[in-house]
């Protein structure tokens, strides 16, 4: 290593560090020990260096800007609120269980499309305030509503139904499938706000399992009505009024 | 990981080397401390993917770095400006010796480097960074980094001082 050149590896050193540390700059320094010219050059050339670190080190930092940092930051975790994290993961868990409960229920809903439910559902519907879709005392025009909505229309009354008063219809609907709901009246005084004491719930066949094979009507009490069941060509009938089976057999 | 790092306590510990490097680097106090909080958002946002915790302050050195040439790059308002044509607007020189002049010369000198010696020589000054830490932050090699410096050094005592260079020779190529 000549003169020149431990000028420039000098050139990098910083007194005090670990510049010292590095075997070219070592050298360098040993050389300086024997060159007096390098040593003259390397004292004004430290104390340059102290000067300048410690100028550059003097640049002022503005008063705040630690504080100003901190609360950007706080800010801005604010703005996402963590402490509404438990809440949104409860609710997150609560949709998750839900789903993890309902879809069983909602599948099982879809399998269970027996007579026995059906039955049930349509007595229900029969039995609560139900709005008829048409309230009219025109067969015709019953089944022209039924059949313009693409409910069951082509149905086939017994001949004792056929002489019964109707009232109106309403279409309602089973495992995605239509169910014609003509009301009728047998005469009977009615209850304020009852539109009919007898229902009759047409259904394609093959919408609900169990049927019973042709045959007489099967009867049973479904609630609060006596019901009677039968089949005929691809529909299914259900008949229910509030009276006895002796009342019902009247219109079968 | 660096998880655990208290924010609060890695601002105190940090943001006044690094608010004086990004004003070393842009010479203005707004654009420094957007830097400097800048880099402190990144932390916060990202911080936690460091893995060695004892790389933070290189981690945060290195990504004020990227902020500001990102910044450079987008908004070119740092103008290149070569040392022949500054010359008329250099600092005071030879006759005032370097002890006496004040830290807002020593900044006007350091400003008049060129961009790519302005962050090594104040990395060199400002921390003692060894010429590996400064590679690390500048992301290039060490070679390059001593070149920089060598330049940058000799540049920045040219424009102190109005003298001739103060190494033997300096390079004149990066390598």
């Amino acid at each position: 290593m000549n003169h020149n050149e431990a000028k420039d590896i000098l050139l990098l050193y910083r007194p005090g560090t670990a510049d010292v540390a590095d075997p070219q700059i070592a050298e360098a320094l040993a050389l300086a020990q024997r060159d007096a010219e390098l040593a003259r050059w390397f004292g004004e050339h430290c104390a340059r260096q102290e000067v300048l670190r410690a100028k550059l080190r003097q640049i002022p930092v503005p008063a705040g800007l630690k504080e100003q940092i901190v609360s950007e930051q706080a800010a801005r975790r604010k703005d996402f609120d963590w402490r509404r994290l438990p809440a949104l993961a409860a609710v997150a868990a609560a949709v998750v269980v839900a789903f993890v409960l309902i879809t069983p229920w909602l599948q099982s809903l879809k399998s269970d499309n027996t007579l026995a439910v059906y039955q049930n559902r349509m007595v229900g519907t029969a039995l609560r305030t139900y709005v008829m879709d048409l309230a009219t005392n025109n067969s015709g025009s019953i089944r022209a509503y039924l059949g313009q909505n693409h409910a069951p229309a082509d149905y086939v009354l017994p001949a004792p139904l056929e002489k019964v008063a109707v009232t109106g219809c309403a279409i309602e609907s089973w495992q995605g499938m239509k169910v014609s709901m003509i009301c009728f009246s047998t005469g009977k005084p009615l209850a304020p706000g009852e539109q009919g004491d007898l229902w009759l719930f047409v259904v394609d066949r093959a919408a609900v399992k169990n049927t019973p094979s042709a045959g007489p009507p099967q009867l049973a009490r479904v609630n609060q009505l006596m019901t009677a069941v039968w089949t005929q060509g691809d529909k299914l009938y259900l008949l229910g009024t509030l009276g006895n089976e002796q009342t019902l057999r009247r219109y079968l | 990981m660096a998880d655990g790092v208290d924010f609060e306590g890695l601002v105190t510990c940090h943001y006044q080397p690094l608010y004086q490097f990004a004003f070393s680097l842009t010479r203005d106090e707004a654009d420094a401390c957007d830097l400097t909080q800048q880099t402190f958002c990144i932390w916060a946002a990202k911080g936690h993917q460091l893995r060695d915790e004892t790389k933070v302050k290189t981690w945060l050195f290195t990504t004020l770095h990227r902020e500001f040439l990102g910044a450079r790059r987008k908004q070119v308002r740092f103008p290149h400006v070569e040392l022949e044509q500054a010359a008329a607007e250099l600092p005071v020189v030879s006759p005032t010796p370097l002890h006496q002049l004040d830290n807002a010369q020593v900044l006007a000198a350091l400003a008049h480097l060129d961009e790519i010696y302005r962050a090594p020589v104040a990395l060199f000054y400002l921390q003692d960074y060894s010429y590996l830490e400064i590679a690390g932050i500048l992301e290039v090699p060490i070679g390059t980094v001593k070149s920089r410096l060598a330049r940058g050094l000799d540049r920045l005592h040219q424009l102190l001082t109005g003298g001739s260079a103060i190494g033997s020779s300096a390079p004149q190529t990066d390598l």
